[in-house]
Parts: C-alpha cells; sequence; structure tokens
C-alpha cells in the first residue's frame, strides 16, 4: 500500500517537475503563481507531519500542465477526430473509423463507380437504341434488403455505444458543478468543498505567453483526476449553453431552469480542450473550455490550492455542508463560516493528515 | 364536368387542406400541455412524481438498498440571493421517506421574491423520484438579510428497482434554480 | 398531344371575352397576377435575388473566415451603424448566420422549387389550365415577398447586442427571448410567420390542384414524378409549418406579452421550443429536397430516353420519406439532455430514412442503365447531384447515430452534411430544373458551353469549399464561430478558396441568363427529343398565355 502511494507521489512529482520545467514564463499563468504558494504551507505541514518524508517541499504542489501539441487540441490540417483519451471516446472512435467510415466510403464509391459505369457504357454513342426495361423486382428487392442489413449492423454497436455512455455513474465519481454564463463558465466541487470558480478565455497575449492556444487557453481550468470516473452536472444560467470536449467525446446542453449530468474518465494526463457549442449570443465563439487531467495526488493538492477538501469520504458527511451555490464566486467566502460549528474537523487544511 | 363542379370540389379539397392545417396549428399549441403531461407521465425531461399521502393506498415499501440523492441548487444571476443546500448529498434507502434542508438568503438590501424550477437527473430517475413536500413553483418573499430553511420531503419509488434502464443508478440528483418573480410575468 | 397545344391558342382567341386570353397590361400581370406560369416566373427571379442576397452573405462569411482573427467584421458592423464596436461586430457575425439560413432557406430554395417549378410545371405536367386557385396564388407570392422585406429589414433594428437578429435560423429560446432584446428579432420571426403562411397557402393551392385539376386518364400513377414530388411536400408543409406558426407565436408571446412557455422562470422548458422547432424542422429538410427528387428523376429520364425506372417505387419512396421524415425529429437535439432510450429510438429510426433514400439513388442509376445518355447541361447537374446527394446522405448515416453524435454536433461536419445535402443537393437539382426548363420558360435556348462551364467550376467550388469542412468538424470546429483556433485555419482557407472558385462558377450563370435572353436560340416546342415525354413539352415554348382550355386526354 505505501509503495504504491510512494509510487504515486515519486509519479506526481516526476510530472510536477516536467510541469515546472516547461513552465517557462509564471508570469503568465495568472491562477498558477498563487495557486503554488497557498499550497506551500498546509502542504509542506503534511509532509513534516506525515511518515512520508519521501515528499520535501512540495508534496505533489499542484502545477499547471502544459499542453501537448496534437493532444487534447486540433492539430493544424488535420483531419481525423483528436485522439482520444476517454473509454467512450475509444469505443466511438473505433466504431466509427472500424465501421462507419468504411461503410460510407464503399457507399459512396459504389455509387460514383456504377454512375461512371452508366455514362461510359451507356452514352449514346456507345448505346444509341434506349432499352426500355422499367422493371425488376429482384433487384428493387435486393437494393432494400441490402441497405436495411447495413443498417442493422451499424445499429448494434451504435446502440452499444449509447449504451456505454449512459451507464449510470457510479456513486463514488467526482462530481464537478458545470454552469454556463454569457460567455464564461463556472465550476464547483460540492463534494469537496469547493465554491464556484469562473473559467474564462485567456486574451491573445496571456495565451501566448502562456504558451497556450488562444481560443482555446482559459484562466482555471477545470482540474480533474486521472482515471477517475467524473460526472458533470450541467446548467446554464442565462441561454443554452454547450459543454463539449472533443477528445473526451463529451458535449452536452447547459440548459438554464434544468440539469443535465453526463459523465467521463479520463485514461491520461494532460490537458484538453473544448468550445462553447451552443450559439449563445454574442461571445459564443469565446468561451472555451480546458480540462486538465492529473494524477490523484496532484488533483488533491490542487484540490487543496483551491481550499478544498479533496478527501470527503474521511470526515464526517456533514463537513461538505459549506458547498456554496451561488453563481457569484465571492459570495462563497461566508459559507465557510458557519461551518466549523457544524463539523469542526472538517476545515480544509486539516484534511489531509487524516485520510492518508 | 363543368367549372361550377370543379369549383365546389376544389373548395371541399381546400377546405379540407385548410382544416388539416389548422388542426396542426392547434396540435402546436396543445404541445404545451400535452408536454407537461407527456413528462409528467414517463419522467421524461427529469420531471418527478408527486405523492399525495392521503390518496396513496399504501404506504411505499422500504427496501434493504440505498440509493445516494445528491442536492443540487442554483440562482438565477439576477437573482441576489445565496442558495444551497444543507448537505450536498445523502443516502437513503429505497422507499423511505428523507428530508433534504435547501437554504436561502437573501444577500441584497431589499426584500425580493423568488420561486424555483427542478429537475433530477438522470433522466430516467424523474419516474421514480417522488415528492411529497417541497417548495417548487411557491414564490418566497425574502427581506434583506433574511435566510429561510426550505425543506424537501422526498422518497424514491421501490419500482426503480424493477426497471432496466434504472436500476443501475447509484446516485439521483435533485437540482433547483431560483428565480426572480419578474413582476410583469407574474400574470401568466 | 401536339395538335392540342396548336390549337389551344386559337381555341383561347375565340372566346377571348370569357377567357382573358388576352396578356394584362405590365402592371396587372406582374403585380396582379392570377396566372400559374407568370407567379411561377416571379418566384423565380425572386428566389434568384434572394439567392443573390443569401449567397454574398455567404461569401462575407467565407472572407472573414478566410483566416484566423477578425479582419472585417468591424467594418461591415459600422456599415449598418457607424458607432458599432467589437460587440457590434460580433453580433454582426450572428446577424449573418442567421440571415444566410433563413434567406436561403425560406427565400431561395422554398420558393424556387416550390413556388418558382412547382407553379409553373405542376398544371402543365398534368394538363391544368392553371392552379386551383389563382388569386391565392398571387397573395401567397407577395406575402413572401413582404417577409423578406421584413426579414432584410430586421438587419436595421436593434436585436440585442447590436442590430438585427442574431439568434441563428433555429430561433433558440432563451436566446431569442430574453436573451436578444428589440424589434430585430420580433421582425425575424414575423417573417417566418409570413413566408409560413404563404407556403401554407400554396400548399393548400397545389394539394387542391393535383387532386382535382388532372386532365382526363391522368391518373395518381401516371402523374410525372415532380408532381408526386411537390404533392409529397405540400403534405408534409401542410403538417409542419403550422406546428412552427404556433412555436414562434409562442415565442412573440414570451418576448412581448410576459408569457412563459419556454421560460424556465415560470415553469416553461426551452426544450419544447426545440422539440416543436424540428417537429417542423427536419419535414422541412426534406421540403427542400423532395422536389430536386422529382426534377432529376424527369431529367434523369429524358436525357436517358428511357422512362424511369421502378416509378411506383420512386413515388412511394418519396411518401415514405415524407412519413419517417415526421418521427425523427429528436435526432437534431441529440446533446439536449435525453434518456437513453430516446435516444435510441431515434437513432434507430433515423437510419430507416436512408432505405427509402438508397432506393431513389438507386433507381435513378437503374433508369440510366441501358439508356441512352446525352450529357446536357441538366443532366451534368442531375448526375452531380446524384454524387453530391449521396456523399451528404452517408454523412447523415454517420451522424443519426446519437453516440457518434455526441461528438459531432454542432460541429462543422453537420455543417459540411447539411450543405451537402442542400447546397450540393438541392441547389445542384435547382439548376438541374433551370436548365432543364428555361427553353420552355423563356422560349430562348441557353448557351450548352456556358452551362458545362458554370457546371464544372461550381462543382469543384462547392467541393472545395464543404468537403474540407468534414475535417474541421471531426477536429472539433463548432458552427457559428467567427474566429478559430491557428490550428484549424488550414481548412477554412482552402474552404474560402473553394468560396472563390463557385463564385466564378455563378459568373457564368448570369452570363448564360444574359446570354440567353439577348442572343440565344429560339427553342424548340421540344429541344431534348424523344425522352422528354411530359405533357409541358407539347406546348409551344413559351407556352401560352392560357394553356389546355380544351383538356389533353392521357391514353
Amino acid at each position: 500500500m505505501k509503495s504504491l502511494k510512494t509510487l504515486v507521489i515519486a509519479a506526481a512529482l516526476s510530472l510536477g517537475a516536467m510541469g515546472a520545467g516547461h513552465a517557462q514564463a509564471p508570469a503568465a499563468a495568472p491562477a498558477a503563481a498563487p495557486a503554488a504558494t497557498t499550497t506551500a504551507t498546509p502542504a509542506a505541514a503534511d509532509a513534516a507531519a506525515s511518515t512520508d518524508a519521501a515528499a520535501p517541499a512540495g508534496d505533489a504542489a499542484y502545477t499547471p500542465l502544459k499542453p501537448v501539441a496534437g493532444v487534447g487540441q486540433p492539430i493544424d490540417a488535420g483531419i481525423d477526430f483528436q485522439p482520444q483519451v476517454s473509454p467512450v471516446g475509444e469505443q466511438a472512435y473505433w466504431f466509427n473509423h472500424a465501421l462507419l467510415l468504411p461503410v460510407i466510403t464503399f457507399i459512396s464509391l459504389l455509387v460514383l463507380g456504377l454512375l461512371l459505369w452508366v455514362i461510359f457504357r451507356y452514352r449514346a454513342a456507345a448505346n444509341p437504341v434506349p432499352s426500355k426495361t422499367t422493371h425488376n423486382t429482384f433487384i428493387e428487392v435486393i437494393w432494400t434488403a441490402i441497405p436495411v442489413l447495413i443498417l442493422a449492423v451499424i445499429a448494434v454497436p451504435s446502440i452499444r455505444l449509447l449504451a456505454q455512455q449512459y451507464e449510470p455513474p457510479s456513486k463514488d465519481a467526482l462530481t464537478i458543478k458545470v454552469t454556463g454564463y454569457q460567455w464564461y463558465w463556472g465550476y464547483a466541487y460540492p463534494d469537496q468543498g469547493i465554491g464556484e470558480y469562473v473559467s474564462k478565455m485567456l486574451n491573445e497575449e496571456q495565451a501566448k505567453a502562456a504558451g497556450e492556444p488562444y481560443l482555446l487557453a482559459v484562466d482555471n481550468r477545470l482540474v480533474v483526476p486521472v482515471g477517475q470516473q467524473v460526472k458533470l452536472i450541467i446548467t446554464g444560467a442565462d441561454v443554452i449553453h454547450s459543454f463539449a470536449v472533443p477528445a473526451l467525446w463529451t458535449k452536452m446542453d447547459a440548459v438554464p431552469g434544468r440539469a443535465n449530468e453526463t459523465t467521463f474518465t479520463v485514461n491520461k494526463p494532460g490537458v484538453y480542450y473544448g468550445q462553447c457549442s451552443e450559439l449563445c449570443g454574442v461571445d459564443h465563439a469565446y468561451m472555451p473550455i480546458a480540462v486538465e487531467a492529473v494524477p490523484m495526488e496532484q488533483w488533491k493538492a490542487w484540490v487543496r490550492s483551491k481550499g478544498g477538501n479533496p478527501d470527503p469520504e474521511a470526515a464526517e458527511p456533514a463537513a461538505a455542508a459549506a458547498v456554496p451555490a451561488g453563481p457569484v464566486p465571492a459570495v462563497s467566502t461566508t459559507a465557510p463560516a458557519q461551518t466549523p460549528a457544524t463539523a469542526p474537523g472538517a476545515t480544509p487544511a486539516a484534511s489531509p493528515a487524516t485520510t492518508n | 364536368m363543368n367549372s361550377d363542379a370543379i369549383r365546389s370540389k376544389n373548395l371541399r379539397t381546400a377546405g379540407l387542406a385548410a382544416l388539416l392545417a389548422a388542426a396542426m396549428v392547434g396540435l402546436g399549441f396543445a404541445a404545451v400541455p400535452l408536454y407537461n403531461l407527456f413528462c409528467r407521465v414517463t419522467g421524461f425531461g427529469g420531471t418527478t412524481q408527486r405523492y399525495d399521502p392521503v390518496a396513496a393506498a399504501e404506504q411505499p415499501k422500504v427496501l434493504s438498498d440505498t440509493i445516494s440523492v445528491r442536492f443540487d441548487a442554483n440562482v438565477s444571476p439576477k437573482l441576489p440571493w445565496k442558495f444551497h443546500p444543507e448537505r450536498p448529498t445523502d443516502t437513503v434507502s429505497i422507499g423511505a421517506r428523507d428530508m433534504a434542508i435547501f437554504i436561502a438568503e437573501n444577500n441584497s438590501p431589499h426584500p425580493v421574491t423568488g420561486t424555483a424550477t427542478f429537475n433530477v437527473t438522470p433522466d430516467q430517475a424523474g419516474k421514480y423520484f417522488t415528492k411529497i413536500q417541497c417548495f417548487c413553483f411557491t414564490q418566497q418573499t425574502l427581506q434583506p438579510g433574511e435566510q429561510i430553511r426550505m425543506p424537501v420531503l422526498f422518497f424514491v419509488d421501490p419500482k426503480i428497482k424493477d426497471d432496466v434502464d434504472a436500476r443501475d443508478i447509484q446516485e439521483i440528483t435533485l437540482s433547483y434554480t431560483f428565480y426572480p418573480v419578474d413582476e410583469g410575468k407574474k400574470a401568466s | 398531344m401536339t395538335d392540342i397545344a396548336a390549337t389551344a391558342p386559337v381555341h383561347g382567341h375565340d372566346h377571348a371575352h370569357d377567357d382573358h386570353d388576352h396578356k394584362p397590361g405590365f402592371f396587372v400581370r406582374w403585380f396582379m397576377s392570377t396566372n400559374h406560369k407568370d407567379i411561377g416566373t416571379l418566384y423565380l427571379i425572386f428566389a434568384i435575388v434572394a439567392g443573390i442576397i443569401g449567397g454574398v452573405l455567404s461569401g462575407m462569411m467565407r472572407l472573414e473566415l478566410a483566416e484566423p482573427g477578425i479582419q472585417y467584421l468591424h467594418g461591415w458592423a459600422q456599415f449598418f451603424d457607424a458607432s458599432a464596436g467589437d460587440t457590434q461586430a460580433k453580433h454582426f457575425w450572428n446577424v449573418m448566420i442567421s440571415a444566410h439560413g433563413l434567406i436561403m432557406i425560406f427565400f431561395m430554395v422554398m420558393p424556387a422549387m416550390i413556388g418558382g417549378f412547382g407553379n409553373w410545371f405542376v398544371p402543365l405536367m398534368i394538363g391544368a389550365p392553371d392552379m386551383a386557385f389563382p388569386r391565392m396564388n398571387n397573395i401567397s407570392y407577395w406575402l413572401t415577398t413582404v417577409a423578406f422585406v421584413m426579414l432584410v429589414a430586421s438587419m436595421f433594428y436593434p436585436g440585442g447586442s447590436g442590430l438585427g437578429a442574431g439568434t441563428g435560423w433555429t430561433l433558440y429560446a432563451p436566446l431569442s427571448t430574453t436573451g436578444s432584446v428589440g424589434p430585430a428579432v420580433d421582425m425575424a420571426i414575423f417573417s417566418v410567420h409570413l413566408a409560413g403562411a404563404a407556403s401554407i397557402l400554396g400548399a393548400i393551392n397545389f394539394i387542391t390542384t393535383i387532386f382535382n385539376m388532372r386532365a382526363p386518364g391522368m391518373t395518381l400513377h401516371k402523374m410525372p414524378l415532380f408532381v408526386w414530388s411537390i404533392l409529397v411536400t405540400a403534405f408534409l408543409l401542410l403538417l409542419s409549418l403550422p406546428v412552427l406558426a404556433a412555436a414562434i407565436t409562442m415565442l412573440l408571446t414570451d418576448r412581448n406579452f410576459g408569457t412563459t412557455f419556454y421560460d424556465a422562470t415560470g415553469g416553461g422548458d426551452p426544450v419544447l421550443y426545440q422539440h416543436l422547432f424540428w417537429f417542423f424542422g427536419h419535414p422541412e429538410v426534406y421540403i427542400m429536397i423532395l422536389p430536386g427528387f422529382g426534377i432529376v428523376s424527369q431529367v434523369i429520364s429524358t436525357f436517358s430516353r428511357k422512362p424511369v425506372f421502378g416509378y411506383l417505387g420512386m413515388a412511394y419512396a418519396m411518401v415514405a420519406i415524407g412519413v419517417v421524415g415526421f418521427i425523427v425529429w429528436a435526432h437534431h437535439m441529440f446533446t439536449v439532455g435525453m434518456s437513453v432510450n430516446l435516444k435510441m429510438y431515434f437513432t434507430a429510426a433515423t437510419m430507416v430514412i436512408a432505405v427509402p433514400t438508397g432506393i431513389k439513388i438507386f433507381s435513378w442509376i437503374a433508369t440510366m442503365w441501358g439508356g441512352s445518355l446525352s450529357f446536357k447541361t441538366p443532366m451534368v447537374w442531375s448526375l452531380g447531384f446524384i454524387f453530391m446527394f449521396t456523399v451528404g446522405g452517408v454523412t447523415g448515416v454517420v451522424l443519426a447515430n446519437g453516440g457518434v453524435d455526441t461528438n459531432l454536433h454542432d460541429t462543422y461536419y453537420v455543417v459540411a452534411h447539411f450543405h451537402y445535402v442542400l447546397s450540393l443537393g438541392a441547389v445542384f437539382s435547382l439548376f438541374a430544373g433551370f436548365y432543364y426548363w428555361y427553353p420552355k420558360m423563356s422560349g430562348r435556348m441557353y448557351s450548352e458551353t456556358l452551362g458545362q462551364l458554370h457546371f464544372w467550376i461550381f462543382f469543384v467550388g462547392v467541393n472545395l469549399m464543404f468537403f474540407p469542412q468534414h475535417f474541421l468538424g471531426q477536429q472539433g470546429m463548432p458552427r457559428r464561430y467567427p474566429d478559430y483556433p491557428e490550428a484549424f485555419a488550414y481548412w477554412h482557407h482552402i474552404s474560402s478558396i473553394g468560396y472563390a472558385v463557385m463564385a466564378v462558377g455563378m459568373l457564368f450563370f448570369f452570363v448564360n441568363l444574359v446570354y440567353s435572353m439577348v442572343a440565344g436560340k429560339k427553342a424548340a416546342d421540344n429541344p431534348w427529343g424523344e425522352g422528354a415525354t411530359t405533357l409541358e413539352w407539347t406546348l409551344s415554348s413559351p407556352p401560352p398565355f392560357h394553356q389546355f382550355n380544351e383538356l389533353p386526354r392521357i391514353a
């Protein structure tokens, strides 16, 4: 158990180090810098208290990942789907490439071939006297039945894919509340006690400085642990938006007045970009989405840096009563004030000690 | 056929066609109540069920299986309220009554009236999520700084375990959104 | 039958007092027209004008999208409002996408297909003297015109964050209700109302005409496939447009009278609007393409010198497409949050449409099989139609899969798909019909060379424009974006070049139009030879102002 944990931490650390190495312009990532400093204190205290001396100064300190070209974002002159990093995405990608694409290519080429053949063979010069055939029951039955069969063959994996997408999420899934606003996204982690924070697009200079693609880069990402099922509860605050991340094969409308849910599990660490996919007004094109998947330990560090508790299970259930749900992030600060009274042991800083 | 005969035949055909069009207009408007009815019957779109303890013939059976219920609260950006559930989740026995508390607080210096809409996810759980008492669609007026605790009394219908599409659901989310009551829209 | 055609005007002249065979004066003829051919001509001219406006809008959009970043929007927005800033500029983008969609659907394809060719040739093909209700026909036309003026005018009125309605042609609530304040959206909605009312009146007219005014012997099962296609289309209009009318009326009351049909605030549901809209919207797709099917059937048969293969199968395939078209609407809303069972149903139902569509494609090929093909301009457009519609159709099968649509929904893949079936499908069939019937309508031949040039350049252009959009969609490029990340630049650039090529092709169309009017050879009654067997070819070119005063008998 312990060795496993050490391994994870080591992996997280090396990743973190890599991330740090890549972060040539710290000033560029506005969220990153303050996040790192705030984490330092509780994390250091935690490290000292814990027997795991393997983690010096920045025990799995969270450092924002750098996006990798060609992963989680479009590539220049690319023609294919973005590489899929979720089980559903892999299944869907397989379905498209192993079945749909060959079938539609074949049908298109068949029709083209037949057209070219009749154009060549039955041109007036080659066939001056037209036949008078207008019926052939056999062939009509054939070209009705074969498409039916093809569709039946397509339908089986298609239905299976749908069933997989709709598999009810485990109750241990990490639940994240996603709210679409004109024109930014709000994310909250109710179980971790992270009140809603706002995710807005970086402008061109900021994106360039952060080394991220403009129109996809955001200031505060949606951070999730790798390998953990994530359940999104999605709603819209004003008009309909749509939360979409192509690399995760995820798209769900954010409809005002109603909650939708969708799930995904990310297989690989990385930054996966998406864009709002339902016309929502003037800045529809300027409210991108960035999902950052990091190893569990890193994610926990990130949660702590946000002032949340990464292990609500260990604390008393009532601990999470402090969930602020208002759309205005600033308001949420009043909520924790009530918390100590109901669940004294559940303050964010104390939790790491209780969990490990 | 003489022209008069054609004319009356034409008028008859056109009349029937016009009637068909009018019927479709009617259907378009009737879609509003029909859609609501459809949602209530099928739980479509996460519409929940109502339970009247007086009218109901028998109490639902309480199963040993449990299910997690998540409480989600939203406020329209136009409403200066804070609104959140007392607890984010609760684990209940299927069939057993449970009570959840939602807390609303008026942050503005004026009295404000709000009203809430709600639904549950996943979609197919709507048919089984049954509310005994709630604050949906009732108008709440909060004085400046006033905080109220609003209870929701509900149970999860044991029939959920007989539905192949819904029996694997491990967590149902009950989501509320509070909107300001627009004076102009009060009349409707 | 040729005899009948020749005697008809003479016959008419004898009874000039009853029949008004003399052509009325210019104003009465073109502004108070009750003649189906004149109204058809008006509709065609209207559609060309609207097509130019809609096409210029798409050209502006392709120009803006040719490079990443925003280059032109500010200037364009300032053309309408000198004080326009960044917000107004981006709003203008949304106005363009909305107007392009609405114009091309309601004021280009529909008027051309149904109003233009339908009016011109349904009475001719069934041997009727005119439409059943000539004056209602006139009302339909002018309602369409007013609707169009209203839509164009809306671009000059405030619509929330700028001038014009920026809601998308789908007018989704709540963006179109609480999300866009100002008269522009009301005007756009009202414009759709008027266009819808015009189409419903037109549909009633066509249904009555086709049911009651067929010449003796012209049974339903002897009607040319183009008439069948218009009949099915008229029923689709009659059943779907009233639902749209109801849906957008509720939008108007939500906007102006405080109702909350689609507003969660008062217990309404914005998703209900989408259900109602697409209950209309999906049949609408077939409304736009079915008459094209009819045109292509006539053209293929004519230039293969062979009757249509599997006539009954062709006719009932259209009926089947029409019927199934009413029960698949929610595939436009796969990401709105629906239960898995519903999604499975709509996936399966949608795929079923591929079967009758496949029957049509294969029957066209079988019509040519064994024929004696000549490749006149209408024929090459029809051949292009068959292939391009197939490409658009198979991507439709991909999108029908709810699980796959999760990724492709609202991306450029969808844009590519529906432009393949409409911009390359419906529009190709429109050009096929235009060249096919132009000699009949005008009495003059077009230039075959210019027609062929038009086809080939247009064909290369639109494919260059729309095929790369599949790639953009698969890469994740969302619809309705004025700007995009650098990585999408390559294919967007190619796509914009495709537009330019297409535009050059259109030049040949207009040159051809002018050429034929000024110097076109006089057209024979039947310029296409023995393959053209329908009744309109028995009349003179152009046909007499009043035809079939003595009804033809169909053996």
